[in-house]
């Protein structure tokens, strides 16, 4: 027994002082060459990077390994990439390649395969199935003739762009989960399932010079760990940064660059018309104070003055200014008295609201933040809170005033989130609310092919909605990156979350 | 050995007096708190430690003593509830164990086998689902695991001493079970498990907080150290302050009940 | 009853509790608000639609009857099919098995880190009993055994990594990665055996056969080793049984926090996902090791306490 101790013992200050000697060497190597390995950290981690599947082709993207026909502008506006353009006409849309575009291994991007990836996409990812109803054709060698059906489907373009519908070399690629062969500014180099990454600079790239080596990809999901990684040097750069985060860097400008844009994650809230009169819902929308509760999130949040970020076209709608005067006068009006407690009263019943929420993406500070404001003019409230929104109070509609938080735009227009949240029978419109008008534009978007005139529709659309106080858009998510000094092209300037390294992104 | 008595006599005084200015503390800490531990104010956001804010304010510029006080009494509250509950269960289901042997044995064991491989997050997401959130759920998925620890603690004290000649002798004065079991093993076996219990307090401090932080637990804006300490967490290097109160609060809690449990201990050894 | 028998017979039990198990996390997950499908589509935040739901309830057939896919998954089982994920479609039993061969690692590594510290200084305080050291000791194991584990591995990382400079933040799963995960479990653990430890040897030391033996001139050294250490290991064995049940459930924010791909992770991110033939072969192999080790303990008592 005692020996066998003192062997362990033995053995374990081995294991420490062996450690202690290796301490330091992982992080530092290879920064040599010419572009070096930039080294950043990811929230997420798949286990597969099959782009077509799931939401894996966001990381694809971000890796630097797949591109769509289209991508995302700092404007959200979608851009040309492997395609040159895409044009409308009716019900057929004509999507050019560009020339020269060809996959990591040499082989060309031929409008055929671009229509495989695209029958493959629909067949694997539920969210895709729809493209697989149009009928795609191949018109020479560069021109692909899309035919949407009896109806004209304006967002074909920006779907495109969309990073699941990345191309991969359907011919050539053996492991779709871990060495599919994309077009790419990098190629894998190690894919470990639900771990790191590493990416080697394409040198087939069709789009000219890639200026890093390569890249590492640690999977982080804590906020602690990157601050920690970043502060000790091991990693260079990497976005979705805490507020926490964001104050350690912004006391050392010298030593780290932060980049912050509007995103497209929205906190927002639903108000049950079901359960609550014109003048409480009124009333709380001129309560909740938007910049206030965005001071709070500081730096991570910017006031949502529409669902959309405010550089979009279709973002341009009036939302009444706090004030509690006229919300107080409202509630009077409405046949409320203030009780003796503070609390507006009406046939002796008390005015208290049930807050539903769940504790992700700052919602429980919203909530509690919420309460407070509507407690200073008089309303009550209580929380709720749920592990999971989707099945119980958005499923059951079992509130007052319901909390929720997702991306508004996914491909630089309105329609997804219009259809998501205020159509008829929309899987988020649980609040009752309902609007002939409403339906009838919604119906009017669908068709719309000019971009100017469905910015002008979506306008209109969300502020009936406006309007109607069936809704509070509180705060849009920014797209915040941290840098050290020299690196930039982290995609630190678009507003979406599926890019990362490209053949721009450099380091010193 | 008079003297040695009662200096462990003016110990478990000392410990006594402290856990109950901490319990004193729960109790009044309505009256206690200086400043409303509910009201947010944006613009004293993770304020460092002042006159006004002895302990800070935390993320949403609250006041970290008045939150630490306010989350004695949670925190205090359910701990010792649930590890009182898990204790006495544990307690009757060992030593019925231990004592009985065969069939009763086996089958509370196995069941303390099934109820221990549970995940604890299935039962808490599925008991918040049925009963609804709050503190409730979260000690009923708990609990679930909590009690069996006990359970065969007391079981294997008792199996130790189930045939010292005292019981036996218990026996042949025609004792019941039951009776052998609250009379004889019940005070024999009840320190070990006790400090058990006490050692308990810690990880059920921890573990409710745990599952308040992933909205399991307390619902917000209630004050519990635990889910304080996740709130501010994020926020260590720039604002230590709303993490290490709570967290002191913590530790100095579990020390005090933990330091008495000894106290007591030692002393009725003494006897 | 011989050894065999007690075997076969636990296999037995252990066959039932497994099943038993199996039918009431299959439930609880059954009434647990929240769906596998809905899950795997928003995991990034994109609105769902109901069409599209649909469709993926369809495919994963989730719509069909609470008993019909219990009854699909037990009948796998018994062919030895663990099922594929239902957060990526992979196979469940290599998810389980790199999961369960990580925190074995670091439960192990843990478990004799903090071993190596309580048992020395449970027995010394316990003979020295309030020394100067038993207090030191004592006021330790207190702070040890109080201190969140979160809170552990967040001030090890910042002062060992970026403090002191001695270990990489972003570690691999190397030994170098495994010392700071290590150390964030055992602290608390060694602060809890060393009180536990404490206090079964000073049990021992009150019992009648010490003084006993002290009056027959055997030297207090030989008493604790041969007698007080031998006499409270059965006590001990059990303490310790009890923690490896603990820590080879894995801990969710160690793992986390260290990014040690263990189960506890892997479990927390299948709970979150719904992903029932995950779970269900975390309960299983939990089941297994749980009855397994209070066997294995339960023997271990026998023999090693010569009063039972």
């Amino acid at each position: 027994m005692k020996k066998k101790l003192i062997v362990l013992f033995l053995a374990l200050c081995m294991v420490f002082t062996m450690t202690a000697c290796g301490g330091k060497g992982g992080g530092e190597e290879s920064s040599g060459s010419a572009g070096g390995t930039l080294k950043t950290a990811a929230s997420f981690a798949y286990p597969s990077i099959d782009v077509h599947k799931e939401y894996y082709g966001w990381y694809t993207s971000i890796y630097g390994l797949s591109e769509a026909l289209f991508k995302f502008d700092e404007n959200a506006v979608a851009v040309d990439c492997l395609a040159e353009d895409a044009v409308a006409d009716g019900n057929t849309w004509t999507i050019t390649l560009k020339d020269g575009v060809c996959f990591s291994n040499g082989d060309p991007l031929t409008p055929d395969m671009v229509i495989k990836n695209i029958k493959r996409l629909a067949e694997v990812n539920e969210r895709f199935a729809y493209l697989g109803d149009f009928d795609w054709k191949a018109d020479g060698d560069n021109k692909i003739v899309v035919d949407t059906g009896k109806d004209v489907y304006p967002m074909l373009k920006n779907d495109l762009a969309s990073p699941e519908c990345g191309m991969i070399d359907l011919d050539a690629t053996k492991d779709f989960d871990k060495d599919p062969i994309c077009t790419g500014p990098f190629v894998i180099t190690e894919f470990n399932p639900e771990g790191d990454v590493t990416v080697a600079r394409n040198e087939n790239y069709w789009g000219g010079d890639v200026k890093l080596d390569g890249a590492v990809f640690y999977y982080m999901q804590e906020d602690d760990p990157k601050l920690l990684a970043m502060q000790s040097g091991e990693i260079d750069c990497y976005n979705s940064v805490s507020s926490g985060a964001l104050e350690v860097y912004e006391k050392e400008p010298d030593k780290y660059v932060v980049e912050s844009v509007p995103g497209t994650r929205l906190q927002y809230y639903i108000l049950n018309e079901n359960r609550l009169d014109d003048a409480v819902r009124e009333a709380i929308n001129l309560t909740v104070d938007k910049e206030a509760i965005a001071d709070y999130q500081k730096g991570t949040v910017s006031v949502a003055n529409s669902p959309f970020p405010d550089s979009t076209a279709y973002s341009k709608v009036s939302i009444p200014a706090v004030d509690t005067e006229k919300a107080k006068k409202l509630l009077e009006d409405d046949g409320y008295t203030l009780g003796s407690d503070g609390i507006y009263q009406k046939d002796g019943k008390p005015l208290k609201i049930n807050i539903a929420y769940y504790a992700a993406r700052s919602l429980d500070t919203l909530a509690v933040l919420i309460q407070e404001e509507l407690k200073a003019v008089g309303i009550d409230s209580y929380l709720t809170v749920e592990e999971d929104p989707d099945s119980t109070y958005i499923a059951t509609a079992d509130f007052d005033l319901a909390l929720y938080c997702m991306i508004s735009d996914k491909c630089g227009d309105p329609q997804y989130f219009i259809d998501s949240t205020l159509a008829d029978g929309a899987y988020y419109n649980v609040g009752g609310f309902e609007s002939a008008e409403c339906e009838e534009m919604i119906k009017q978007l669908k068709t719309e092919v000019d971009p100017d005139k469905r910015a002008d529709l979506a306008n209109k659309i969300i502020q009936i909605a406006i309007d109607d106080n069936a809704f509070g858009y509180v705060g849009l998510f920014n797209h915040t990156t941290v840098m050290k000094p020299g690196v930039s092209g982290f995609a630190e300037k678009i507003p979406f979350d599926f890019y990362g390294v490209d053949a721009n992104t450099v380091m010193q | 050995m008079k003297k040695q008595k009662a200096k462990l006599r003016k110990r478990v005084i000392i410990a006594a007096v402290f856990a109950g200015i901490l319990v004193l503390i729960a109790v009044f800490s309505g009256v206690l708190a200086p400043n409303d531990p509910y009201a947010t104010n944006s613009e004293l956001i993770r304020q460092a430690p002042s006159a006004q804010f002895l302990f800070g304010t935390d993320n949403l510029g609250r006041c970290v003593l008045s939150r630490v006080l306010i989350g004695a009494r949670t925190t205090i509250a359910s701990t010792f509830f649930l590890v009182a509950i898990s204790f006495i269960i544990g307690m009757i289901v060992g030593m019925l164990c231990g004592f009985y042997g065969g069939i009763v044995d086996d089958i509370l064991m196995r069941i303390a086998d099934l109820m221990l491989a549970f995940p604890q997050m299935v039962v808490a997401i599925a008991v918040a689902g049925i009963l609804g959130g709050g503190l409730g759920g979260a000690m009923i998925a708990l609990g679930i695991t909590m009690w069996t620890s006990f359970a065969r603690l007391a079981r294997s004290h008792t199996l130790s001493i189930k045939n010292e000649p005292y019981i036996t002798a218990a026996r042949l004065q025609g004792k019941n079970g039951l009776q052998i079991m609250m009379t004889h093993i019940m005070p024999n076996i009840l320190e070990p498990v006790l400090i058990n219990a006490l050692t308990q307090i810690g990880t059920t401090m921890i573990g409710i907080s745990g599952l308040s932080f992933l909205g399991l637990g307390v619902v917000a804006p209630q004050a519990e150290w635990g889910s304080m300490i996740s709130e501010a967490r994020a926020y260590i290097q720039i604002a230590p302050w709303a993490v290490l109160f709570p967290a002191a609060a913590t530790v100095i809690t579990i020390i005090v009940f933990n330091y008495l449990g000894d106290a007591v201990m030692e002393y009725r050894k003494a006897e | 009853m011989s050894i065999k028998k007690q075997i076969a017979k636990r296999i037995a039990e252990l066959i039932i509790i497994l099943i038993i198990l199996s039918f009431l996390t299959f439930l609880l997950m059954y009434l647990a608000p929240g769906d596998p499908a809905e899950k795997r589509l928003s995991s990034q935040g994109v609105a769902i639609t109901k069409e599209v739901l649909e469709a993926e309830q369809e495919r994963m057939g989730l719509l069909r009857p609470f008993m019909v896919r219990y009854g699909e998954w037990f009948t796998g089982i018994l062919h030895g099919d663990w099922g594929v994920s239902f957060k990526d479609d992979l196979p469940v039993a290599p998810k389980l098995i790199s999961g369960l061969k990580n925190t074995t690692i670091l439960a192990l590594s843990s478990l004799i880190l903090s071993l190596i510290v309580s048992i020395p200084l449970g027995i010394a305080s316990a003979v020295k009993k309030n020394s100067v050291l038993d207090h030191i000791v004592r006021l330790l194991s207190f702070i040890g055994n109080a201190l969140p584990n979160f809170l552990i591995s967040v001030l090890l990382m910042y002062f060992l990594c970026i403090v002191f400079n001695l270990f990489p933040v972003v570690a691999d799963g190397s030994i170098q990665g495994l010392c700071l995960p290590a150390l964030s479990l055992a602290i608390p653990m060694a602060g809890r055996f060393t009180r536990q430890i404490r206090t079964e040897i000073m049990e021992q030391l009150d019992q009648e056969y010490v003084t006993g033996l002290r009056t027959r001139g055997v030297s207090e050294k030989d008493i604790l080793i041969h007698n007080v250490f031998h006499n409270a290991s059965g006590h001990i064995f059990t303490i310790i049984a009890l923690q490896i049940g603990t820590l080879m459930g894995g801990s969710v924010v160690i793992e986390t926090i260290f990014r040690w791909p263990g189960i506890g992770k892997l479990v927390m991110d299948s709970i979150n996902a719904r992903d029932y033939p995950t779970i269900m072969g975390f309960v299983l192999i939990m089941g297994t090791i749980y009855v397994v080790i209070n066997f294995i303990s339960d023997v271990l008592y026998h023999v090693l306490d010569p009063r039972v």
